[in-house]
């Protein structure tokens, strides 16, 4: 069983007009990876690493420890998808994020990053490649052609925003405006540049930024 | 249901900077995990902060140093006061000297018209006509997302299609059965505030477009304000108008050029006024 057949998420689309439904095929994962599908396995990285590594970015702002946690989850998730854990199939996004919030609260509770009993099956699929270099340059280049239409003010405030984690208020005594025109701007900027990514990235269909990819 | 990101648009930056309410965030969660639309929005912010992160913003606005040429500063300072006087000196000469010249071949002075005779009835000054006519009626653009089902409030999509088909009393009935604590309560208060200022309900359009104004960092906030200063000419009440067009230009958003524009032309009618009231005592 090769990728595109768990892959065809606009397929999805089409058929049912549902985006946010349960897809047909996570019932075929669940149940091709219980039954020893190696392929389907790598699939099923495919399809939930960005989603699971966009929520640990998110929530732990640090993308180290996002990166070492998203490994724990694609892990304790294959475990128990084997072993036929799963027992609603059409569940199977709430399935990966509950063990993604799981393994993100236990290691905020015990400062032990690592679950006791987490298993390390053998074969596991290969995770790095889920997420190629030259897609990550692409996406990198992209993004900062993106940034560099944004006015200087609007960079730096996405910067202190995003990068430093600082409050409006905080950005604006910096940038020596008012906390309002910061919010308004910060929404603006953040808005223009995300459209302008996606745009840019319908012609250049490799990136990580297609719809078509990701899904 | 199709959703083309609009809840990432509401949702991904506050998710991303950790302000999102924590009942917010497992929704959020639950949605992105299976929109495509929503989580490469997502992933775009998240994209944008790495590249900054790699890639500081060099020029940050940092007080700039001073330039030391080693004159005193009460040295520049009284220099610089000095040219203000002198320019204000020339302006004023030849301004005189404009004024002094002979009109006979030029006809009646220009202000000649404006002024009143005796014999005539004190006429109102045309002012508050004018200024009435400065408001900028169009009704605020609104581009229906395609975000149907579980994300938008039924009642806010059918008000926003009566919104976007030019019916503002079938909008106003809509947006009204929109509850006030959702995500899209505000924004119906400014599409029913922006209907009610059309259909001439000035009150009950100040009164809705003020909340949505004063309740702070909004996509609405700066256009409400505008629609506030909008009012408020129709009024002919130059004093809020000014006001609130102050407080647009001070967001340095969309609308600000426009604001800017009608701020000015407001002054010169103010200024305008006065001068008319100066020359004739009885028209105030």
């Amino acid at each position: 069983m090769g990728h595109g057949n768990y892959m065809s998420g606009e397929h999805r689309a089409e058929v049912e007009g549902i985006a946010v439904e349960k897809a047909p095929e996570d019932e075929q994962l669940v149940l091709a990876i219980a039954s020893g599908d190696r392929e389907a396995e790598g699939a099923f990285v495919l399809q939930y690493l960005p989603k699971v590594r966009a929520m640990l970015l998110a929530r732990t702002r640090n993308p180290d420890l996002a990166a070492d946690l998203q490994q724990d989850v694609m892990i304790e998730a294959i475990c128990a998808l084997r072993r036929g854990q799963v027992r609603d199939v059409a569940k199977l996004s709430s399935f990966v994020l509950g063990i993604a919030r799981n393994i993100l609260n236990s290691h905020f509770q015990s400062a032990v990053r690592r679950p006791a009993t987490l298993e390390f099956p053998n074969e596991l699929p290969d995770l790095a490649t889920a997420i190629d270099s030259m897609v990550e340059q692409q996406e990198q280049s992209l993004v900062q052609r993106a940034i560099s239409t944004l006015d200087t003010v609007d960079q730096s405030i996405l910067q202190l925003t995003l990068v430093e984690g600082l409050k409006p208020g905080v950005i604006a005594q910096q940038l020596r405006l008012s906390p309002e025109v910061v919010r308004q701007k910060k929404v603006r900027a953040t808005r223009k540049v995300v459209n302008l990514i996606l745009k840019l990235s319908q012609n250049n269909s490799t990136t990580h930024f297609s719809e078509r990819i990701v899904r | 249901m199709i959703c083309t990101g609009s809840l990432a648009d509401l949702k991904a930056l506050p998710y991303v900077e950790g302000t999102l309410p924590a009942s917010e965030v497992e929704q959020f969660e639950e949605h992105f995990f299976d929109c495509p639309a929503c989580l490469v929005r997502l992933q775009a912010i998240q994209a944008v902060g790495r590249e900054l992160a790699r890639n500081p913003v060099a020029s940050r606005r940092e007080p700039e140093p001073r330039i030391r040429l080693g004159w005193p500063t009460w040295l520049w300072t009284a220099g610089a006061i000095a040219a203000v006087l002198l320019v204000c000196v020339f302006t004023y000469e030849s301004l005189e000297a404009r004024l002094a010249k002979p009109t006979v071949a030029q006809g009646p002075p220009k202000s000649i018209p404006q002024m009143q005779t005796a014999a005539q009835p004190a006429q109102p000054t045309a002012t508050p006509v004018r200024i009435s006519q400065l408001a900028d009626m169009t009704l605020p653009v609104y581009s229906l997302p395609n975000l149907r089902g579980e994300s938008l409030d039924a009642h806010f999509e059918a008000g926003m299609k009566e919104y976007a088909a030019g019916n503002c009393r079938g909008a106003i009935k809509a947006l009204a059965m929109v509850p006030g604590e959702s995500s899209e309560g505000r924004v119906a208060e400014f599409y029913s505030g922006a209907c009610q200022r059309r259909m001439g309900n000035l009150a009950s359009a100040s009164q809705l477009l003020r909340k949505v104004a004063d309740a702070g960092d909004s996509p609405q906030q700066e256009a409400a304000l505008y629609s506030l200063a909008q009012i408020a000419l129709t009024d002919n009440d130059p004093v809020t108008a000014h006001r609130y067009l102050l407080r647009t230009i001070s967001l340095r958003g969309d609308l600000e050029q426009r604001a800017r524009g009608q701020e000015r032309r407001l002054t010169e009618l103010i200024a305008q006024d006065k001068e008319a009231k100066g020359k004739n005592p009885e028209a105030k």
